[in-house]
């Protein structure tokens, strides 16, 4: 009994990680990144790629061999998986987006240590199928992007007046006064959005807090 | 199958390492020549960027632009610890051996040289710092440095790739002619011009807001580094 490749569950496994139960604003997860690498919307962007590549094919390669995987030593089996995984990607960055590697420098090595693919890993790949598995990677994968591309346009609109490396506000706001807000280029900055962030995205999922 | 099993778990373990290590090496095996063609081209971009040209490159240019201005106005020179010029020896030849030769690049512009500049390594808080230093014409006065390659803290020790870090250090002066002494560049803690005056500003450039070991692992490796090239230094600038 093959169950169809967009099934009502499946979508719902799609939906759960892009929305109801997104890596970021609902389970809190790879907050560290989410602060590090949004202050230029190129960055972001890149860095979603990335980690959507590693959580849908850990996830698969994961879910493929994950009965046969013993259970004294899953996280370590788990993590040798997304280590060469991201190892891979890093050298294929170095060799053909030599600049985009330089920018990402280490946060590329970072994404073994995100939460959120090990956490799917955990949480989804150890007991489902490698098709769901995958689309349960890619959708918490995407459902992360969004949010870590979001908050990277704002940053680099507020922070250096630009988008994509191009400048966006007009010089006559300069020449009136305006100056852009240092404070989006730091940490704390990006701290401040990602709780509006959470504010929203939970205010309109309508997330409850279990007591 | 009991996946509990002790000799089971060592077998799974072994197959899982054998398969990623060969997986890993094939793929870095089969991206080693791209790889190294854009660590050579990133090396003799900085290069570039360190000795200021008069019209720099620009992150647009094409790679055969970039090497194109590299071999015509760059000469690449191996100088021993005396100070000599060694004939006959190539950068290429020294990579990975531990001898008393170093390179030394001089930069002309119509003939006329416009800079010095040399390699200058050492150790940041996390990693090994990799750059180069361009001297003035004179031997003396720093004309730029550029940091390219570290694994230092993006945001703190990251910091030395950025422009504002290096441009600290144009028009400094590595040598006292007053004092005939060397002054290698230290990097302050804080800013320079609240806590020192008169001639030692000429010598001393801004740190880096959280990052004193890196700043002190660039102070370091420049007095390391000009003081390995200051015999070769001393000959332009007695003339």
């Amino acid at each position: 009994m093959a169950e169809a490749l967009f099934s009502s569950k499946n979508q719902k496994i799609l939906k759960d990680g892009m929305w109801d139960t997104n890596p970021i604003t609902f389970q809190i997860l790879g907050i560290c990144s989410a602060l590090a690498v949004t202050t230029q919307l190129k960055a972001a962007i890149i860095m979603s790629l990335g980690l959507t590549f590693v959580t849908a094919g850990s996830n698969v390669v994961i879910s493929i061999i994950r009965n046969y995987i013993p259970p004294q030593i899953r996280i370590i089996v788990q993590l040798t998986v997304v280590s060469a995984l991201v190892i891979s990607i890093d050298q294929a960055l170095r060799a053909y987006m030599f600049d985009v590697s330089k920018q990402l420098s280490v946060f590329v090595g970072l994404i073994i240590t995100n939460c959120i693919v090990m956490g799917r890993l955990e949480a989804f790949a150890m007991g489902n199928p490698p098709w769901k598995s995958f689309l349960d990677g890619l959708a918490n994968g995407v459902g992360y992007s969004a949010i870590l591309i979001a908050i990277g346009a704002i940053r680099e609109i507020l922070g250096s007046g630009k988008l994509w490396g191009i400048p966006v506000i007009p010089e006559l706001l300069y020449t009136q006064g305006y100056v852009n807000n240092g404070m989006m280029v730091l940490a704390p900055g990006a701290f401040f959005l990602l709780g509006i962030m959470v504010w929203i995205q939970r205010s309109i999922s309508g997330y409850k807090e279990n007591s | 199958m009991n996946t509990n099993d002790t000799q089971y778990t060592f077998v799974f373990a072994f197959i899982i390492c054998v398969t990623s290590a060969v997986m890993l090496s094939s793929i870095s095996e089969g991206f080693r020549h791209q790889r190294e063609l854009n660590e050579e081209l990133d090396v003799k971009k900085n290069i570039l960027k360190a000795v200021v040209l008069k019209e720099p490159i620009t992150p647009k240019m094409k790679a055969g632009d970039v090497l194109e201005i590299y071999n015509s106005k760059i000469e690449e020179l191996v100088v021993d610890k005396e100070g000599d010029v060694v004939v006959g020896q190539t950068p290429q030849q020294l990579k990975g051996k531990d001898n008393d030769l170093f390179v030394l690049y001089t930069y002309r512009e119509d003939g006329q040289v416009m800079a010095y500049a040399f390699p200058i390594t050492g150790q940041g808080l996390w990693s090994a710092l990799y750059g180069y230093l361009a001297l003035e014409a004179d031997a003396t006065t720093i004309r730029g440095i550029t940091f390219y390659k570290h694994g230092e803290t993006p945001g703190l020790g990251g910091e030395i790739e950025k422009e504002w870090f290096q441009n600290n250090f144009k028009g400094k002066t590595i040598y006292s002619v007053k004092e005939h002494r060397l002054t290698p560049t230290v990097v302050v803690k804080g800013k320079a011009a609240d806590q020192l005056s008169g001639e030692a500003l000429s010598y001393h450039v801004d740190g880096i807001t959280a990052a004193t070991i890196t700043g002190n692992g660039v102070t370091e490796l420049l007095n390391y580094w000009i003081t390995v090239y200051n015999h070769y230094l001393e000959r332009i600038r007695k003339g």
